[in-house]
């Protein structure tokens, strides 16, 4: 299986026009421009309360204390950098063919430059035992696109999943799974959550084709199988049922769900992706 | 289509086999999926036991089944020939040298041998096989056995009939042998089947293709010297086989082998009688081997020979018996054997029985007659006996004697063991060899002062065989001049250091190393060397000389007898190699297998 090209420079211009679609308000993260759920030192007003000791004096409202002897102090929103981890599915079925492996990498390519414009804190996922990576810069996804894991990371305990992180997952989803049980791991302490289902047309929609002798490319086996219009029937049955699940247990969590078809142009992508709400124009 | 191994078809079990391969396991491109699990729930194809579902038609299983019916088909030895029977026709050609005589026309039996069985190929078809034997006294296949029809006209240009007068039986039985069931038998000759001596043949046509001839041939031929005269003389016995005399023309000429010029020592015009007649031709001694030779006529086989001047082996005798009336005899019968000379040391040593023990020179034989050593003495007094003698008959010492009113004087009696007797009356041994061999000594338990037996006839014959037998123990050929198909024997007088053969013309042949050499005189004859490594040993004559084959005038043209009804001809045993069906089915095995091993690769790289 070859390297993908990537071609940062189509990929700028379709992330210029967009951007991580973060939540209204951020549950939290390290000091910074966004505006945080708790109270802080940005120049937003929030609210008013007795003065307690220990407080600062700078925030004593002393036009209020004129008016009524009382010793208020005024409360002011805090402002926070957001917290991303990409969990990125390296495992090798992301790379069963060059145009799946093709359409991955653009893809993450895509999360990456749009988290990059949301100046926020983004890390890269690919395994719960490797340390995660920083992403300084989108081009820092393609050094871990190497897809030669035999077991998919969602399917692995514990993530090194920050709280309070927005976590963007991207995977085909394609391994036995309850889809509740995963989505609730994913979104567990986190801010919000995306999943990111990418597979190949004949993977959602088999044709028929005679028979085969099917290798699973993570070794998990070998079928000889003639595939015949019921047998594609079938299996397109339980691929639906699979996503569904998938969109379901989302749904349910309020994360956002949307699957893309390997091959479709990175504006196709863009466009699919803002659509679920996982990204947002700037 | 015919099969030459049916049991081969066994192999058709392989299809079945395929078949139930490809029921219960398939061979399909193989594919990587990412989601495996999404196939396997609906999995309808189990890998052992199972339901067996609707066979499918793939082109994998077609070429498997092609493959293995052509495998199959080949194995069973499948032939495209309808009956796959050919017409069999053994053919056995009498080699006798009178084939080769010409008509005036310069048309031979031989000849007509040839056109008669190339008619009776064609005959045959182009499936017909032809076995063809040349007769001899050592019957050998010229062409098969069963060899295809288009190789007998190749075949037959190298039959030069040569051979000498000769019994057909070994022949016939082999081309019977050859025929078997399957072939009929053609026997082409220039005589009829009576005259050849082979009576009446059944189940074969006798095709005799003769034609009476006069003819003029060496029927025998002699090189001797004569020491009397100082000079040689070659003996010719000419055969003339026709009514009136011939003129012929002899010439002698040297011959000295390979690339040695000939020299011509005698010509002259002969006028030879009918029937048999003899001529001497005086010649100076020691020249080399020389041809003689006719002038040319209806046979020209006969017209030549090559004749070697002999080198008698003379036997030297030392005569150490006392004086008297013994010595006195032993000499005189010593004069009247020719080839004999009185020399030291000597082939044979007569001596006293009392110096038997004495060592002799190597080489000699010690002859003894009288009282022997005491320690060979038995007790008892001598005796005489007038008969009856028992002698060994087969012993060449013994040949021709009969001891008839011999009275054997003076035997004494001897210690049981001491001798190998050759001659004895009741339990005493009267003349017995010492050892294993006469080299060992002889010793006649006689006494020569007393015994009628040196006047009587079997003195002088006794020591003649007695010269004789030591003559053929010399080292050197019996003889120098011998027969096509004669026993040639020669002792050599040291051990061979180097490769020992002969060569006979084109003949050559290896010998084995000893000192005793025995070989068959090899046709066609003419100077035969026997030679060590490089070195000649010996230069002998080898000649045709065959009267019977001479004698031209009972040639005949004749056809007897039929083939044999039951020549159900030969059943095709041809390689595959020569079978078109064989390449067919071959080719088709090949592209099957190959296909088949390309289909799949070719359908996993296009998924």
């Amino acid at each position: 299986m070859s390297r993908p090209s990537i071609d940062w420079r189509a990929v700028r211009i379709v992330a210029a026009s967009s951007r991580l679609a973060l939540p209204r308000t951020p549950a939290g993260g390290r000091l910074g421009e966004r505006l945080g759920t708790g109270t802080g030192s940005s120049l937003e007003f929030q609210d008013y309360r007795q003065y307690a000791p220990g407080d600062d004096l700078r925030h004593v409202d002393w036009a209020a204390y004129a008016r009524s002897e009382v010793l208020t102090v005024r409360l002011y929103r805090e402002e926070v950098a957001p917290r991303i981890d990409l969990v990125l599915d390296v495992s090798r079925s992301m790379a069963v063919t060059d145009r799946k492996f093709q359409s991955y990498a653009e893809l993450c390519a895509l999360i990456a430059c749009c988290a990059a414009s949301t100046e926020a804190d983004t890390r890269v996922i690919t395994s719960s035992s490797v340390e995660p990576v920083p992403l300084r810069r989108p081009e820092d996804v393609e050094g871990v696109l190497t897809c030669e894991a035999s077991l998919s990371v969602i399917e692995q305990p514990h993530l090194p999943l920050r709280r309070r992180s927005l976590r963007v997952v991207v995977s085909d989803f394609l391994f036995p799974q309850d889809a509740d049980v995963i989505v609730n791991r994913l979104a567990r302490d986190g801010a919000s959550l995306a999943l990111v289902q990418l597979t190949l047309r004949e993977e959602a929609e088999p044709a028929i084709e005679g028979g085969y002798r099917f290798i699973d490319v993570e070794g998990n086996g070998e079928l000889d199988l003639v595939v015949d219009g019921k047998a594609a029937g079938d299996y397109r049955a339980r691929f639906n049922r699979l996503r569904l699940g998938l969109s379901r247990a989302a749904r349910r969590t309020g994360a956002r769900f949307v699957h893309l078809t390997a091959g479709a142009s990175l504006r196709e992508t863009a466009r699919s992706l803002a659509s679920a709400g996982a990204l947002e124009a700037v | 289509m015919i099969l030459t191994a049916p049991l081969g078809l066994l192999a058709l079990l392989a299809i079945p086999a395929i078949v139930a391969i490809h029921l219960f396991r398939r061979r399909f491109p193989t594919r990587p999926v990412a989601g495996l699990f999404l196939w396997q729930v609906i999995r309808n194809v189990p890998e052992g036991s199972g339901r067996i579902t609707k066979l499918p038609i793939t082109a994998s299983l077609i070429l498997e089944c092609l493959a293995a019916l052509a495998l199959a088909l080949i194995i069973s030895g499948a032939r495209w020939h309808p009956s796959g029977v050919s017409p069999h026709l053994v053919v056995l050609l009498d080699d006798s040298a009178s084939m080769s005589a010409t008509n005036p026309q310069g048309e031979s039996s031989r000849d007509r041998a040839v056109r008669r069985i190339l008619a009776e190929v064609r005959q045959l078809g182009s499936t017909g096989r032809v076995t063809l034997i040349q007769s001899g006294e050592r019957p050998s296949v010229l062409l098969g056995p069963a060899a295809l029809a288009a190789e007998v006209h190749a075949a037959l240009d190298k039959w030069k009939p040569q051979a000498v007068h000769h019994s057909l039986a070994l022949s016939l039985r082999l081309a019977r042998e050859l025929a078997g069931t399957s072939g009929r038998i053609l026997i082409v000759s220039d005589v009829t089947p009576e005259v050849r001596g082979a009576g009446e043949v059944e189940g074969a046509i006798w095709t005799a293709v003769g034609r009476q001839l006069e003819n003029v041939g060496i029927t025998g031929a002699q090189r001797t010297l004569s020491a009397d005269e100082g000079m040689a003389i070659v003996s010719l016995t000419l055969g003339n086989f026709s009514p009136s005399a011939a003129h012929r023309h002899l010439r002698i000429v040297t011959t000295g082998g390979q690339g040695t010029e000939e020299k011509e020592v005698f010509a002259n015009d002969l006028n030879i009688p009918p029937d048999t007649s003899s001529f001497n031709v005086p010649l100076p001694p020691g020249l080399p081997p020389m041809r003689v030779a006719l002038s040319d006529d209806a046979l020209r086989r006969d017209n030549e020979v090559v004749l070697v001047e002999p080198h008698p082996q003379v036997v030297a005798i030392q005569n150490r018996l006392h004086d008297g009336r013994g010595k006195q005899a032993l000499n005189k019968a010593l004069d009247a054997v020719a080839g004999v000379t009185r020399a030291e040391p000597g082939h044979i040593v007569f001596e006293d029985a009392a110096e038997i023990a004495a060592p002799v020179q190597s080489g000699s034989w010690p002859v003894a007659f009288g009282r022997p050593p005491a320690n060979m003495l038995d007790a008892g007094e001598p005796k005489d006996f007038a008969g009856p003698f028992i002698p060994e008959k087969r012993h060449a010492l013994l040949q021709g004697v009969t001891l008839a009113g011999v009275v054997w004087a003076g035997t004494l009696p001897l210690a049981a063991g001491r001798l190998h007797p050759l001659l004895s009356a009741g339990t005493q041994p009267l003349i017995g060899l010492l050892g294993r061999q006469p080299e060992d000594g002889i010793l006649f338990n006689l006494d020569l002062e007393r015994t009628n037996l040196i006047r009587a006839p079997d003195w002088p014959i006794l020591i003649s065989n007695l010269i004789e037998m030591r003559r053929q123990n010399l080292p050197g050929p019996e003889r120098w001049n011998y027969r096509i198909g004669e026993w040639v024997r020669i002792r050599l007088d040291h051990d061979p250091k180097a490769p020992l053969h002969f060569r006979c013309g084109d003949v050559e042949r290896s010998l084995p190393s000893g000192r005793t050499l025995e070989f068959i005189a090899p046709a066609p004859g003419g100077l035969l060397q026997v030679m060590e490594g490089n070195q000649t040993l010996f230069e002998l004559g080898v000649n045709f000389l065959d009267e019977n084959e001479t004698d031209l005038r009972n040639k005949s043209t004749a056809e007897n007898g039929a083939y044999s009804a039951e020549a159900r001809g030969l059943r095709i045993e041809s390689g595959p190699a020569f079978d078109p069906l064989f390449w067919t089915l071959l080719f088709i095995a090949a592209a099957a297998l190959l296909a088949n091993w390309c289909l799949p690769r070719r359908a996993g790289a296009s998924s």
